[in-house]
């Protein structure tokens, strides 16, 4: 009884609250869209609760379910071929981003090689570009207006260097700016692997290449795979590249779906796509837990020995060229739209033929609207996330919730399209009609970025013992009290530095916001989207310019931020 | 200010009893420590009181009060913690006035209260009461931090966060002072020192206290009366010297202070002297003891190094010093008798001949000094 009571008191109707939410927003739009996979039409769950008569046809829907769309999936060669293509191309990107970065993790943890800060420093900037900006960049690099297929034929070649829409196109922006994402992961795998192994071998006569490949290697590799498996991931659910560059006889499994339900209205299939993209992203996240899974080694003899980097100049200099070489295409990239949103007019030229500022002129006039919506957005679902977080994280570190835990990881696994849709589907028609609005948007873009705020946040939360806790509540605090007075202040560094990531993501947010933003709410990214559709290639890059800056302003003072406290 | 009493206690992890069969009657005004080594239940016991975990179990009663039904904010109890747990976000006089807002805050009307709460969470904004102010003080003064107020608690030594956090427990004037290993944290010299400063505000506000260590020797020097834990189960409570000199088991002979521990079998009891065979050796002692397997404990101090010219005991053995250690102000020797191995202890007086292993000596005990369990 006491339990019962307690859990409509303060802290426990929280709780409820918290786990309402989740229920509302992830696990039945999760579980609708798997439904629907099998009815092929809409299913108002919420209905059902509340009228009769809709229950009665949901009942209905439910005795015709087939399992006509499973067995599409592999007789139909379109849907097929769209998955199948799909994990063509996040293979194909993960293995280039191994074999790129292998070099590079090596340079970078292991020698002295020329530049190394700078190429350190100058690796990340792939990583604040969205990719749709990134895909578009290349459109005007090495499209047929492009400079680079300007330089290319004045070397003697003829048409284009590479065909942008193809899928090499899309595989190479995915490559060049997705590489980062193992590129870290990687360097630590080589600064921890074992420097005695190492030595020992060399002790037994071997030569420095010899141990190279028989004994580095092999111990980096676990951390590889996985790594491997992150690129794949993220290729996998990568929505704005392929949605800017895939021409339309290259069928992948995100644009289908996005092409499903946006254009066609085919609930059906946009469901099944939809539960496909869940199942291998969800597989590839187990398969990367189960190999991390007491795989620990590296760090297991005491402290780390300090590395002797190689300062061998046949080695580093060829190592520094090549890592220059793959940091200066995304550099190039950016660079490009920044000089076209500069650019009066720029056709198959090395330079644009002169130079204005009408473009920022007119994204501030006309376009201002979507910088509002950007930001207004972005501090809704910073405020909504900050509350769930801290509750979340709460309840995860002091009362062990796994549920929540598990929870909050969900949206990590879940691809943005495949999201977007689950949400799309559950809340398109009464009593909770909520597509189309900005609520459902924040929402989603809650949900999506949860997990960067609840990491940031458990972190702080575990930093803090519980004995203080304890003490302020032994002091005659209630646990409320305790939580504003003693907890709330004690987490504000961690609170800040994860609000910033979840600011900045939403603003780089792509899937979601293309497939859901209405009109009258459309943000930055869509609005980008849209021009480059409409080969507004002008205002696009202004708006890419500007959407870029705001990114790595917020993003230096998450750094600050963190950086000061230690975290 | 009140008594404690505990009865029947129990306390069940998961299906696993860390507590079991405690009671515990502690009156008003005492100094009352629980001792044990770790994992033997006695900060559970502890939680329980203050509230922090449930008993399976049994009743806690506080002032004569059953504290079943309050939840820790209310059982005002001050408890000084392991780690002290000072608000780091806070100074000193923000931490030690925590209470005094709690307390203001359960009287306020909403809108003062939002004044206590901005206070609680930046001093600067809200001014303290006047007579908050005066209680926080006095307290400081009273363990010697008043110039201290205004810094933050990570810029003091460890001695001055264990007052910060005794100031912060006492000002709250609670019915029982808990302490978890309050002196674990503090170098040997800064533990002596602590321990009187405890002793001392203790005798002089009379408050109830509980505190917990497996340090003996703090236990002995600091608490009226002391219970040894083992395995969640009270094994003795007693005064310092009772655990002392009448250990109820081979453990806490040990445990509290150093033992002789021998097994024997009991030969004869008559004219009120019981003679135990012990390998080949027979002890004599003045306690009786009805059944035949006995153990025979002797503390280190009571046996004598016997030089010829005092050498009229009733129980000698001749033995070979096996190891002589220096300790100042005794020393320790590690005498072979037989096939035991005997620890004694000398006075050592300055200029004295300490014994070389290999010496041959001559050792005696007293029967009385020779307890059977």
């Amino acid at each position: 009884m006491r339990k019962i009571k307690s859990l409509f008191t303060g802290l426990g109707l929280v709780k409820l609250l918290i786990y309402g939410f989740f229920l509302l927003f992830l696990i039945i739009p999760l579980l609708s869209v798997f439904l629907v996979a099998f009815t092929n039409e809409p299913i108002n769950l919420f209905g059902s609760l509340i009228s009769l008569e809709q229950l009665q046809t949901t009942m209905n829907q439910f005795k015709n379910a087939t399992l006509d769309n499973f067995k599409s999936i592999f007789s139909y060669g379109h849907y097929f071929e769209g998955l199948i293509n799909s994990l063509k191309l996040s293979f194909i990107v993960s293995i280039w981003v191994l074999v790129i970065c292998i070099p590079i993790a090596f340079g970078i943890a292991r020698t002295n090689m020329p530049f190394k800060k700078t190429i350190s420093a100058l690796v990340t900037v792939p990583l604040v570009i969205p990719t749709f900006i990134s895909a578009y960049a290349f459109i005007i690099m090495f499209g047929r207006a492009g400079w680079v297929t300007y330089i290319y034929e004045k070397l003697g070649g003829e048409g284009m260097l590479i065909d942008p829409y193809s899928m090499t196109g899309i595989a190479i922006v995915q490559i060049f700016f997705f590489f980062p994402y193992a590129l870290w992961p990687m360097v630590a795998a080589f600064k921890v692997s074992d420097i005695s192994l190492e030595e020992a071998s060399r002790n037994m006569g071997a030569k420095g290449w010899l141990t190279f490949i028989t004994v580095t290697f092999p111990l980096v590799i676990p951390g590889m795979l996985s790594t491997a498996l992150v690129i794949f991931a993220v290729s996998f659910s990568d929505f704005g590249t392929p949605i800017i560059l895939a021409p339309s006889d290259l069928n992948l499994i995100v644009v289908d779906a996005y092409r499903e339900i946006s254009g066609f209205f085919n609930w059906g299939g946009a469901a099944i796509l939809t539960v496909i993209m869940i199942a291998v992203a969800g597989f590839v996240y187990w398969l990367q837990n189960y190999m991390l899974k007491g795989r620990d080694y590296g760090v297991v003899s005491g402290k780390p020995k300090q590395v002797k980097l190689i300062d061998h100049k046949a080695l580093t200099i060829p190592l520094s060229i090549f890592s220059g070489f793959v940091v200066i295409v995304p550099l190039l990239a950016m660079g490009t739209v920044i000089l076209q949103s500069f650019a009066t007019t720029w056709g198959k030229d090395p330079l644009p033929n002169g130079y204005t500022l009408d473009h920022y002129r007119t994204i501030f006039t006309s376009s201002l609207g979507n910088i509002q919506n950007s930001l207004i957005l972005a501090a809704g679902a910073l405020i909504l996330s900050v509350v769930l977080a801290i509750f979340v994280s709460y309840f995860v570190v002091r009362y062990r919730s796994t549920t929540l835990d598990f929870m909050t990881t969900i949206p990590l696994i879940v691809p943005g399209i495949a999201f977007g849709i689950a949400l799309i589907q559950t809340f398109n028609t009464a009593p909770l009609q909520l597509t189309g609005t900005a609520i459902i948007l924040i929402i989603a873009y809650t949900i999506r970025r949860l997990p960067y705020m609840v990491r940031s946040t458990v972190g702080t939360m575990k930093s803090i013992k519980q004995d203080i806790e304890e003490a302020a509540v032994n002091l005659g605090a209630s646990t409320l009290t305790a939580a504003i007075t003693v907890i709330g202040p004690l987490m504000l560094p961690g609170i800040a530095a994860g609000s910033i990531l979840v600011f900045v993501t939403v603003i780089k947010e792509t899937s979601i916001s293309i497939l859901m933003a209405p009109a009258e709410w459309a943000p930055m990214s869509l609005a980008i989207f849209q021009n480059v559709l409409r080969a507004e290639y002008y205002s696009a890059a202004a708006m890419s310019v500007v959407l870029v800056v705001m990114v790595l302003v917020l993003q230096a003072i998450a750094n600050r931020l963190s950086g000061r406290n230690g975290l | 200010m009140g008594s404690v009493v505990l009865e029947q206690l129990r306390k069940d992890f998961s299906g696993v009893t860390v507590l079991q069969n405690i009671n515990l009657d502690i009156n008003e005004g005492e100094f009352f420590a629980l001792l044990g080594p770790s994992g033997c239940g006695k900060t559970t016991t502890m939680r329980c009181i203050a509230g922090f975990e449930t008993p399976t179990s049994g009743t806690i009663k506080i002032g004569g009060k059953d504290v079943a039904n309050l939840p820790p904010n209310e059982r005002n109890c001050g408890m000084v913690f392991q780690s002290y747990a000072l608000f780091p976000h806070m100074n000193v006089f923000d931490n030690v006035a925590y209470s005094l807002n709690i307390k203001e805050l359960k009287k306020s009307n909403p809108l003062k209260k939002i004044g206590v709460y901005t206070r609680m969470l930046n001093s600067k904004l809200v001014k303290y009461p006047k007579e908050i102010e005066k209680k926080v003080m006095d307290i400081l003064e009273y363990v010697e931090l008043t110039n201290h107020a205004k810094k933050l608690t990570s810029e003091l030594s460890g001695g001055q966060q264990q007052r910060v956090a005794l100031a912060r427990a006492l000002v709250m004037e609670p019915e029982v002072l808990l302490m978890d290993e309050p002196l674990s944290n503090l170098d040997l010299k800064l533990r002596h020192t602590m321990r009187n400063t405890i002793r001392r505000i203790q005798q002089d506000l009379k408050i109830t206290t509980i505190f917990v260590t497996h340090d003996q020797e703090e236990a002995m020097s600091m608490a009226d009366r002391i219970a040894v834990m083992k395995d969640g189960e009270i094994l003795q409570i007693g005064t310092p010297t009772d655990l002392y000199s009448n250990p109820k088991t081979s453990f806490i002979a040990d445990f509290v202070g150093t033992s002789n521990i021998l097994e024997g079998t009991v030969v004869s009891a008559e004219n009120d002297l019981t003679i135990v065979q012990v390998g080949n050796q027979q002890i004599k002692s003045k306690m009786k003891k009805d059944k035949k397997e006995v153990q025979v404990i002797i503390r280190p101090e009571n046996i004598i190094v016997l030089n010829g010219e005092n050498d009229n005991y009733d129980n000698t053995f001749e033995g070979v010093i096996h190891l002589a250690t220096y300790l100042g102000n005794t020393v320790r020797y590690d005498v072979k008798v037989g096939d035991h191995m005997l620890v004694v202890d000398t006075i050592y007086e300055s200029g004295a001949n300490i014994k070389q292993s290999g010496e041959k000596v001559r050792l005696g005990v007293s029967p009385e000094r020779v307890l059977l369990i």
